[in-house]
C-alpha cells in the first residue's frame, strides 16, 4: 500500500469512528460534544481537500454556532429518554441491511465517476470566468455572482427558519452576571470578534472569508455577549430588528431587481462594479446572518418583537 | 425586461420582506402580494403560450456555470394552479387570519412559501432545486404550526424531520449527478443523461426523497396529521400545492431528465404504491370522524390517482398518445388542487362557525351555511371525478390509456379508488344536508365563503370545459427529452 | 485521485450511517445530530468531487454548493430545536 494516502486513511476512519460515536452515544451530552469534535474534524478534512472556505465555515457554523444550539437546547432539557426505538429485531435487521445496499450502491458510482472515468466538471470555467466575476477568490465568485441566485434563495431559507422561531419560541431567561474574570475577557473578546468578522468580510474577496464566515463570528461575539449577562445579545428590538433580518435578503433583491429594470438581467452585474456590489451585498448579509442565528440563540421572540403593531397602538392609547 | 421570469419568484418575495417591515399592514401587502404574483404568472404564461418555452440565464453566465430558469408548458400549469389557488386562498386568510396575532408572521411565511413554490417550477438547476425545496419546506412547516396546538406542533416537527432526510436523500442524488456528468443545468443533463448505475442510483435516491415529500403510500403517514392539524388555509395550500410540488419533480426527473433510464419495472413499482395508496387512502378517508382527517387522507388517494400514469407513461410510444395522457395526469393534479383547496376552506368555514368538524355532528350545515355546503358538493364531484368536472376527463384519459397498453390491472383500481370516493363524498353529503342544529344559526354569506366556492367552481366547471388548454400547453417542453 | 475517492466512500458511509440512526432513533436531538451527519456525509462527497490532486486547481462550484447547504442545515436544526423546546414547555405546562 502507498505510504502516502495513510494520513488520509488515518483521517477518514477517524470521522467514522466519531460520527459512529455521536450517533450510538446513550448519553445525549456526550453525543453533543462528540458531535463538536466531529464538526471540527470535519474542519481539518476541509483544509486537506484544498477548501479553507469551508474549514472555516465549518469551524464557525457546522461545529461552533450548531454545537452552541444544540447545548443550550440540552440546558432546556431537551434531554429526556434517549433510548433507541423498539423496532423489532426484523425491522432493525432490514433496516441494516438496506443501509449496506445503499451504502455500497453509492460507493460503486462514486468508485466509477471518480476513479475509473473522472469527468471533466466546471473547475476550468469557474477559474477562467473568474477575471470577469470581480472577486479573485473563485467560491466567492460562485456564491455572489455565477451562482448568486442560490445564494439570495438561501439568505430566504435563513430568514424563513428565523421567524419560525420567532413565532413559536419565547426569549430564554438571560444569565447571570458572570464573574469578573469571564467580564474582563468579554470586553477584549467581543471587540476581537467583531473586528475578525469585519477582516473575514473584507478578505472574502481574494482569500478564504466571505459573509457566512463572517456572519457566524458576529454572531459568536452576540452569544458571548449574552452569556455575559447583556440578555439582548447585542440585538436591537422592535422595527430596527426587522430591518436588520431583512437587510440581507433586500438589497440582494433590490439590486438584482435594479439591474434587471435598467436594462441588464436579473443579477447581471455591470463588470466595472461588480467587486464593490458584491461587497454591498455581502455586509448585509453578514448583518442579517449574524441577527438570524443569535435569535436563534436566544430563543424566540421578546417582548419588544410582538409588536411593532401593539407598541403603535398602547402610544395611541397613552397619548 | 422583455424576459419575464425573474419576476413571479421575486413579486412575492418583495411583498414579504414588505409585509415583515410594515407589520400593521401585512393584510393588504399579503393580498396585494398574491395579487402581483397572480400577474407575473399571467405575463409568463401569455409569453410561452405565444412563443413556447422561455430561459433566463441569470446573472448573464451561461447556463452551468450560472443558473437558468426555465418554463414550458408544464411549469406554466403548476405556475398558474398555484397563483390561482394562493390568491383565493389569501383572500379567505385574510379574513381567518384578521384578529390573530400571527398575522403579519402568516403573511410574510405565507408569501415566503409562494416564492418558493414559484422558484421551483421555474428552476431550471438541480443544486437550485434542492434550494428551493428547502425554502418550500422550511415555510410549510412553520405555517403548519400557527395553529400553536400541540398536535400541530408534533405534527410540524415530524414532517420537518422526514422532510429534511428527504431532502439529502435528495441532495446526495445531486451530488452523484453531478460526478458523473460534472453539471448541474437540467437542460444539459437532459441530453447527456444516458442509462447506467449513475444515473440508476442517482434516480432512485432522489425519486426516494421526493416520495416522501409527495407521501406516496407507504411514506404518506406524516401528511394527514401535519394537513388536518394546521389553520385553514395552511392545509389547503399544503394539500393542494406543496405535495404536488414533488409529484411536479418527479414527473420532470423521470420524463424530462431519465426519461432513457426509467425502465418499464420501475414506473410499475410506483404504479402499484400509487394504486394502494388510492384504495388505502379512500378507504380510511371512509372512515375518518373529522372532516379534516377525511380531506387529509382523500389527498393521499389522489397523489396515489398521479402515480397510476406513471406505468402506463413509461409504456406508451413517445408522440401523441403519451402526450394526451400526459396532460391527463397534470388535469387530474390541477383539479385536485382547486378542489381540495376549495375542501379545506370550506373545513375552515365550518370550524370556525360550529367550533367542531366531526362528521356525525355537521347535521344543518346545508341550512346554516348553504354556499359551504354548496362547496362541498362541488368538491366533492370532482374529487370522485364526476362530469363535467376536469377529473372526469383526466379518469376517462386514464382508462382509455389503460386500454391502449393493456395494462388491466389498473381497471379494479379505478374502479374501487372512485366508488370509495363517491361513498365518502356522500357520507359527508348525508349529514351535511341533514337536518341538525350541530353548525349554529343561519347567517348571510361572509367574504370567507366565497373563494372556496370559486374553487370549487374552477375545478368543476373551469377545468372541465377549458381542459383542451391543458393539453395544448403539455407537450411545450423547454427539455430535449421532454415529449414534444 | 485515490485520496478524492477515500473521502468520498467516506462520506457515503457517514450519510448511510445518519440514514440508518435518522430511522432507528425516536426522540428528537439525536435525529437532528443524525440528520447533521447525513448532511457531513453529502458535503464530504461533493467537496472530494472538487479535489483535483494537490497541484491542480480546485473546482471551487462545490465548495459553494457546500457553503450553501451548511447554512441551511443549521437553519433547519434551529427551527428543529425551537419547537422542540415549545412542546416540552406546553408538556410541562
Amino acid at each position: 500500500m502507498n505510504l502516502t494516502l495513510l494520513p488520509d486513511l488515518l483521517l477518514a476512519g477517524m470521522l467514522i469512528g466519531l460520527a459512529w460515536a455521536v450517533l450510538n452515544s446513550d448519553d445525549l451530552r456526550r453525543g453533543v460534544v462528540l458531535f463538536i469534535a466531529f464538526g471540527l474534524l470535519l474542519a481539518i478534512v476541509w483544509a486537506r481537500l484544498l477548501a479553507p472556505d469551508l474549514a472555516l465555515a465549518e469551524a464557525a457554523i457546522g461545529a461552533g454556532l450548531s454545537g452552541a444550539l444544540l447545548l443550550v437546547a440540552l440546558r432546556d432539557g431537551s434531554g429526556g429518554d434517549q433510548r433507541s426505538a423498539k423496532r423489532s429485531t426484523l425491522n432493525r435487521w432490514l433496516i441494516d441491511l438496506f443501509v449496506l445496499v445503499m451504502t455500497c450502491l453509492i460507493g460503486w458510482v462514486l468508485w466509477l465517476t471518480i476513479y475509473a472515468e473522472p469527468v471533466e466538471r466546471l473547475a476550468q470555467l469557474a477559474n477562467a470566468m473568474l477575471e470577469r466575476s470581480g472577486v479573485s477568490n473563485p467560491v466567492t465568485a460562485v456564491l455572489l455572482n455565477y451562482r448568486a441566485y442560490d445564494t439570495l434563495l438561501e439568505l430566504v431559507v435563513v430568514l424563513a427558519a428565523v421567524l419560525g422561531v420567532l413565532v413559536v419560541g419565547r426569549e430564554r431567561r438571560g444569565y447571570r452576571e458572570p464573574g469578573p474574570v469571564f467580564h474582563g475577557l468579554v470586553h477584549w473578546l467581543v471587540p476581537l470578534l467583531i473586528v475578525t468578522a469585519g477582516y473575514l468580510l473584507w478578505v472574502g474577496a481574494h482569500a478564504p472569508g466571505g459573509a457566512f464566515q463572517a456572519g457566524a463570528t458576529l454572531a459568536a461575539a452576540g452569544i458571548v455577549l449574552r452569556l455575559a449577562g447583556y440578555d439582548a445579545a447585542g440585538l436591537p428590538d422592535g422595527r430596527l430588528l426587522r430591518w436588520l433580518l431583512v437587510a440581507g435578503t433586500g438589497v440582494f433583491l433590490l439590486l438584482g431587481l435594479g439591474m434587471t429594470v435598467s436594462g441588464g438581467g436579473f443579477l447581471q452585474y455591470p463588470e466595472a462594479w461588480s467587486g464593490s456590489l458584491i461587497l454591498v451585498i455581502e455586509v448585509a448579509a453578514t448583518a442579517s446572518i449574524a441577527a438570524a442565528l443569535v435569535l436563534a440563540y436566544r430563543g424566540g421572540r421578546s417582548d419588544g418583537w410582538l409588536l411593532v403593531d401593539e407598541k403603535d397602538k398602547n402610544r395611541e392609547i397613552s397619548s | 425586461m422583455n424576459n419575464p421570469l425573474i419576476w413571479p419568484v421575486a413579486v412575492p418575495l418583495l411583498s414579504a420582506l414588505l409585509a415583515l417591515l410594515w407589520p400593521r399592514r401585512s393584510t393588504w401587502i399579503g393580498l396585494l402580494g398574491s395579487a402581483l404574483s397572480l400577474a407575473a404568472v399571467v405575463l409568463v404564461s401569455r409569453q410561452v403560450i405565444e412563443s413556447g418555452a422561455i430561459e433566463l440565464a441569470l446573472g448573464g453566465w451561461s447556463p452551468g456555470l450560472g443558473i437558468a430558469l426555465r418554463a414550458d408548458g408544464l411549469s406554466v400549469l403548476m405556475l398558474l394552479m398555484s397563483t390561482l389557488v394562493s390568491m383565493a386562498v389569501a383572500v379567505y386568510a385574510s379574513v381567518y387570519f384578521s384578529r390573530s396575532e400571527r398575522r403579519s408572521e402568516f403573511w410574510v411565511l405565507w408569501l415566503l412559501l409562494i416564492t418558493a413554490l414559484h422558484a421551483l417550477f421555474l428552476s431550471g438547476d438541480l443544486f437550485n432545486l434542492y434550494v428551493t425545496l428547502e425554502l418550500l419546506g422550511l415555510s410549510a412547516v412553520v405555517l403548519a404550526c400557527l395553529g400553536g396546538s400541540r398536535e400541530s406542533l408534533q405534527a410540524a416537527l415530524n414532517y420537518l424531520v422526514l422532510g429534511l432526510l428527504a431532502s439529502m436523500a435528495f441532495l446526495i442524488g445531486v451530488a452523484l449527478i453531478y460526478a458523473g456528468y460534472g453539471t448541474l443545468d437540467m437542460a444539459a443533463l437532459a441530453a447527456a443523461i444516458e442509462s447506467g448505475p449513475t444515473a440508476w442510483v442517482a434516480l432512485s435516491l432522489m425519486t426516494g426523497g421526493l416520495l416522501i415529500k409527495s407521501a406516496l403510500f407507504p411514506l404518506h403517514f406524516w401528511l394527514p396529521p401535519a394537513h388536518s392539524n394546521a389553520p385553514a388555509p395552511v392545509s389547503a395550500v399544503l394539500s393542494a400545492l406543496v405535495v404536488k410540488a414533488a409529484v411536479y419533480l418527479i414527473l420532470r426527473l423521470w420524463l424530462a431528465l431519465f426519461d432513457e433510464v426509467v425502465t418499464q419495472t420501475a414506473a410499475l413499482v410506483l404504479g402499484l404504491l400509487g394504486g394502494v395508496a388510492v384504495l388505502w387512502g379512500s378507504w380510511v378517508a371512509l372512515q375518518a370522524e373529522r372532516l379534516k382527517l377525511m380531506a387529509a387522507y382523500s389527498t393521499v388517494a389522489q397523489v396515489g390517482y398521479l402515480f397510476l400514469f406513471l406505468p402506463l407513461l413509461a409504456a406508451l410510444p413517445e408522440g401523441t398518445t403519451r402526450d394526451v395522457a400526459l396532460g391527463a395526469l397534470v388535469l387530474l393534479a390541477l383539479t385536485h388542487g382547486f378542489a381540495k383547496s376549495a375542501f379545506f376552506l370550506a373545513a375552515g368555514v365550518i370550524m370556525q362557525r360550529a367550533g367542531h368538524d366531526r362528521i356525525a355532528e355537521l347535521g344543518g350545515t346545508a341550512r346554516a351555511l348553504p354556499v359551504t355546503a354548496f362547496t362541498l358538493a362541488l368538491a366533492g364531484v370532482a374529487l370522485i371525478g364526476l362530469p363535467p368536472s376536469g377529473s372526469f376527463l383526466a379518469k376517462w384519459q386514464l382508462l382509455s390509456s389503460v386500454f391502449i397498453t393493456g395494462q388491466w390491472i389498473w381497471l379494479p383500481v379505478i374502479a374501487v379508488g372512485t366508488l370509495l370516493a363517491g361513498a365518502y363524498t356522500f357520507r359527508l353529503l348525508g349529514y351535511a344536508f341533514a337536518p341538525g342544529e350541530g353548525v349554529g344559526p343561519s347567517l348571510s354569506v361572509g367574504r370567507e365563503e366565497i373563494p372556496a366556492v370559486l374553487l370549487a367552481l374552477a375545478a368543476t366547471l373551469l377545468l372541465g370545459f377549458w381542459a383542451s388548454v391543458v393539453w395544448e400547453l403539455v407537450p411545450i417542453s423547454a427539455y430535449a427529452g421532454g415529449g414534444g | 485521485m485515490t485520496q478524492a475517492l477515500i473521502y468520498a466512500l467516506t462520506g457515503a458511509v457517514l450519510f448511510m450511517l445518519g440514514v440508518r440512526a435518522t430511522l432507528l432513533r425516536e426522540t428528537l436531538l439525536p435525529r437532528l445530530l443524525a440528520l447533521n451527519v447525513c448532511g457531513a456525509g453529502v458535503f464530504l462527497i461533493f467537496v472530494s468531487l472538487a479535489y483535483r490532486g494537490d497541484s491542480l486547481p480546485v473546482d471551487p462550484v462545490p465548495h459553494a454548493l457546500v457553503l450553501t447547504g451548511l447554512v441551511v442545515a443549521i437553519s433547519a436544526t434551529a427551527l428543529a430545536l425551537a419547537l422542540n423546546r415549545r412542546l416540552r414547555e406546553m408538556a410541562d405546562e
